[in-house]
């Protein structure tokens, strides 16, 4: 059964079509990438599915059951996680103020335990989430690299226990290094049974980990295809010419 | 040097060397002007010692004076502070401060007793706190237009209600020891100002409210995402920011006795400037109630030494004005190498 799946989804902005009749499903402890040129569709559908904008028509379900997401804190209840490039964390905080951030341990009067957002977050950061140089959760976010926050935000979904993380152009910011460390993470997440899904253009990060490949192009799904029925030609055919 | 030995050095402090432990204070938050101030105190403390008659920095009387003066803008500073991590100004609240005190002194005068007047005027406070805040919000403007705006609206309330006279301040003699009195030989205003700076403490640093205003000032963005709801959070720092703007009044007017009509000019630039000098970024986010104390500490203490030294008054602003540039030029300076570290 699919985890997440968009059914016959439209999206106007005004006069602007911008998804028309998108149908596509991501699965149990599936990679799957969601590829495109610019203006294809991608960000809008990825706001879509965070909750950010709401469909003007179709819908979107999560196990099978139909759900209406009207803000992000809708999606993550489901269990939808969106880590964008920089925009999610606050750089003046430290890592795990951040990791907890709306949703701090304390107590009932408010008082924050931070001994165990410290401990926890450290926890969460050597078994969940291995990107070389932190190893404080003090540290504050501000000082960290483009992959190092990215990790921070995966970790703050792992300990969370997301079942699909929205990966927004991930690779983007990275240098070489910390992709391979990103990719391998999202590998490494599937395994512990988190789904995925990489939004990008960039077809060689995505052929890499991706199981199946939903491509888009003005604003429809013009290829869903399994990884083990395609070629990396085929797939950049379709992105270039569509 | 590599993040794991620095860790190291946290989890073993006793081995640290002299130069670690000065690296490790300057990249605390407020670190640096902790430093400068201690720096500045310890010299003062030596100049007294040795001139005990030329500079009496180390006599009662001195640190009554100190006592007396630094809670006043201390409290202004505490509330204008909250609202700056927060990512707002609050240019009002010097008028605020004139205007509740006003209300509270009039109704004592009136007969009403100062244990109401006093809530009173801090609810009034707060309340004036709200309606900037709203106004803010709820039509997307620059805090520092719309309280802009206050300044000039409240000052002109204190005259539209009571003309330009002074109003006397009787309030029972209980009032007057709790708020100007002595306590175990502390002035019982300082001794409200550090219960006060250990309050907005743990409120900022240690509670869930303190961490939503950082993210809220620090990037609003990703709070609204993450579920924070920022505009109840800036509300309600607008509201602190009033209310302590109204205790403030409080203070110095059962001091005095009495209200002057124009006392609370500048003190909104004093006290956001205390904050500048404590290290409180005015992009918001960024600052620490250590910070506050320290600048409003360093602003009298500055004061002070000029006054002990008969410098005459008309050079204290200048003075004060380097300290803020400089402070900030350090703190700047400090942040950057901090993202390096």
């Amino acid at each position: 059964m699919s985890l997440l799946a968009l059914h016959n989804v439209n999206k106007s902005f005004g006069p602007l079509k911008a998804l028309n009749d998108l149908s596509f499903e991501i699965g149990e402890n599936e990679v799957v990438g969601l590829l495109g040129d610019n203006g294809a569709g991608k960000s809008t559908t990825v706001n879509l599915i965070s909750g950010i904008h709401q469909p003007t028509s179709g819908h979107i379900s999560v196990d099978g059951k139909k759900q209406s997401f009207t803000c992000r804190r809708d999606s993550a209840e489901a269990g939808v996680e969106t880590i964008y490039q920089n925009t999610a964390l606050v750089d003046s905080l430290s890592i795990s103020r951040n990791i907890f951030l709306g949703r701090e341990i304390a107590n009932r009067f408010g008082m924050l335990d931070l001994k165990a957002m410290r401990d926890i977050s450290m926890q969460v950061l050597e078994s969940a989430v291995h990107i070389s140089g932190i190893d404080s959760p003090d540290k504050l976010v501000g000082d960290l690299s483009g992959g190092q926050k990215q990790a921070v935000a995966i970790a703050r979904a792992v300990f969370f226990k997301r079942r699909v993380l929205l990966l927004d152009e991930p690779t983007s910011a990275l240098s070489v290094r910390e992709t391979e460390a990103l990719l391998g993470q999202v590998l490494k997440l599937k395994a512990e049974g988190v789904s995925s899904v990489l939004v990008t253009h960039n077809l060689y990060h995505a052929y890499q980990v991706c199981d199946r490949f939903v491509i888009m192009s003005h604003g429809t799904k013009v290829l869903d295809v399994r990884k083990a029925d395609t070629t990396i030609e085929e797939l950049t055919q379709h992105v270039v010419l569509t | 040097m590599t993040v794991t030995e620095l860790s190291n050095d946290r989890a073993t402090p006793q081995r640290r060397s002299a130069a670690d432990w000065l690296h490790h204070l300057l990249s605390m938050p407020a670190g640096a002007i902790l430093l400068v101030f201690l720096v500045v105190q310890l010299a003062c403390i030596i100049a007294g010692l040795m001139f005990p008659d030329d500079f009496r920095y180390l006599s009662s009387a001195n640190m009554g004076i100190m006592m007396r003066s630094v809670p006043v803008l201390g409290c202004l500073a505490l509330g204008a502070g909250i609202l700056m991590v927060a990512g707002e100004f609050d240019l009002s609240i010097g008028s605020v401060y004139t205007f509740t005190a006003i209300i509270m002194a009039i109704l004592v005068g009136n007969g009403v007793d100062a244990f109401m007047a006093a809530p009173v005027g801090v609810l009034i406070g707060a309340a004036i706190g709200l309606i900037n805040g709203a106004l803010t919000l709820r039509f997307n403007l620059p805090s520092f237009i719309v309280t802009l705006g206050g300044l000039l609206f409240w000052r002109g309330a204190v005259l539209l209600i009571n003309g330009a006279v002074q109003v006397r301040f009787d309030p029972n003699p209980v009032f007057d020891a709790m708020f100007a009195g002595t306590l175990f030989g502390l002035n019982a205003a300082f001794v409200w100002f550090i219960g006060l700076c250990v309050i907005f403490y743990l409120l900022l640093h240690r509670h869930r409210f303190g961490n939503h205003v950082f993210a809220t000032g620090g990037n609003r963005s990703a709070a609204t995402a993450i579920g924070v709801n920022t505009a109840r959070i800036k509300l309600i720092a607008f509201a602190i920011a009033g209310g302590m703007a109204a205790f403030a009044g409080i203070l110095a007017t059962t001091r005095v006795g009495s209200v002057q009509p124009g006392q609370g000019a500048g003190l909104e630039l004093q006290a956001i400037a205390a904050c500048v000098i404590g290290g409180l970024s005015l992009r918001g986010g960024r600052g620490s109630v250590l910070g506050i104390f320290l600048g409003v500490m360093l602003i009298f203490t500055i004061t002070d030494v000029l006054l002990l030294m008969r410098a005459p008054g008309f050079y204290l602003d200048m003075f004060i004005a380097t300290l803020i540039v400089v402070a900030s030029i350090f703190n700047h300076g400090l942040d950057r190498r901090g993202g390096a570290l």
